[in-house]
């Protein structure tokens, strides 16, 4: 007793015999059993099996259905759906709640504190006096932005620029977003954005910024 | 290669995936529709498992369990398969009630071949007398393996699903089965 060496076509003889296999397939197969005696063989073993199976008890298919769950009501889906929908509704009313809040606090914050925004970001705002802005490099040094010395603007001396000697930024926030132009919302948002990743110092500890040099004072 | 439905009822061509939906919006035929295409292979593998008896029983209990986790349905496996795979659970979990009630190792691969005599009065053909005999010498796993490959026609994928094996010990419990088969047939 010997098995064929088509290992193909041989896993596919139950398929042939359950009648699952699709008609290309069945010809390829069916011709290659015609010259294959022990797939013939086995072939013929499957088809004994499956007569001897065959008969099987029959069902009563309406008793099996009667005593079945009852399928899920539509009115249940539904309510699921609504659910659903309700929980949706209430993240976006949150999100929304914090984002408005949180935008306004940090106005507010900025506006009553008096904190001064960093430099970099203060450029961009477009209420901020642009002549108190400039590169704080000028400032610092007590050089005007023309390029002139500016001896009437205390320099600092040589070492850190902390914050509290940073121009003051003028971020004013008066009223609501309805009131602001979409540039003027688009810059709001640039210099949020930048406060964010700006470096802030404590002024007891060391200012992170790079000590700056003086440029051109008449002190000796 | 493309595998042909088996069992489908004549009336009804929707596959099982929009049955099982249209049941779960209610309507209640669909049920019927279901039953009526799986419950002949569902009594076919339970009497390849050795069911004598109440064997009716047995799938009605099968499509009961099924309706009723029918939500728990993945689709990455076929319906027949799922129920397959909860009818012998079921099998099994009867024979086990049933040897802790008797307090005997009633049904074992040891006294298999004592489970085709009442089937033997059904099928009066010697030969296939003799094929039943010889399908019951195999181990419970390679019994349920050879069945559901030569019966059935499904993939070892399939069978690894539902008797909880790997797809290539699927295929060597199979082909092992078909040797001790032939061997018993024709040597």
């Amino acid at each position: 007793m010997f098995d064929c060496a088509d290992v193909e076509m041989r896993e596919l003889l139950p398929e042939l015999a359950a009648g699952t296999l699709d008609d290309a397939t069945r010809a390829r197969v069916q011709r290659h059993v015609a010259t294959c005696a022990e797939c013939a063989s086995e072939l013929e073993t499957l088809h004994l099996v499956r007569s001897a199976y065959a008969v099987a008890p029959t069902v009563n298919v309406q008793r099996i259905v009667a005593a079945l769950p009852q399928p899920a009501p539509l009115a249940k889906h539904a309510r699921v759906g609504h659910g659903v929908t309700r929980w949706i509704d209430w993240r976006v009313a949150a999100a929304l709640t914090m984002i408005s809040v949180g935008g306004l606090s940090l106005a507010l914050v900025h506006r009553q504190s008096g904190e001064p925004a960093p430099r970099d970001s203060v450029a961009a705002v477009p209420t901020v006096d642009s002549q108190r802005v400039q590169p704080a490099e000028r400032a610092v040094a007590g050089v005007s932005p023309s390029g002139a010395h500016d001896t009437t603007r205390p320099a600092n001396p040589p070492g850190r620029v902390t914050a509290a000697a940073r121009p003051k930024a003028q971020l004013v926030f008066a009223g609501g977003m309805e009131d602001m132009d979409d540039a003027s919302i688009k810059a709001l948002l640039g210099a949020l954005d930048e406060l964010d990743h700006a470096p802030v110092a404590p002024s007891e500890e060391p200012d992170p910024t790079p000590v700056l040099p003086v440029i051109g004072t008449s002190q000796p | 290669m493309t595998r042909m439905a088996q069992d489908h009822e004549p009336d009804d061509d929707s596959t099982d995936l929009e049955l099982i939906a249209r049941w779960n919006a209610g309507d209640e035929r669909a049920a019927t529709s279901l039953v009526a295409r799986h419950a002949p292979a569902l009594a076919r593998f339970a009497v390849s498992l050795g069911q004598r008896t109440d064997v009716d029983e047995v799938v009605q209990d099968t499509f009961v369990r099924a309706f009723g986790s029918l939500h728990s349905f993945r689709a990455d496996s076929s319906l027949r398969t799922w129920l397959f795979t909860i009818e012998r659970r079921l099998i099994l979990d009867r024979r086990r009630a049933a040897r802790r009630r008797r307090d005997d190792a009633s049904v074992d691969d040891a006294d298999a071949a004592t489970e085709f005599d009442a089937l033997d009065e059904i099928v009066a053909e010697e030969a296939e007398s003799r094929v039943r005999k010889a399908v019951d010498q195999l181990s419970r796993l390679q019994k349920e393996v050879f069945l559901l490959r030569v019966n059935e026609g499904l993939s070892y994928k399939e069978i690894a699903e539902i008797v909880g094996s790997t797809e290539g010990a699927a295929r060597v419990h199979y082909h092992n089965a078909m040797r001790a088969v032939k061997e018993s047939l024709y040597v």
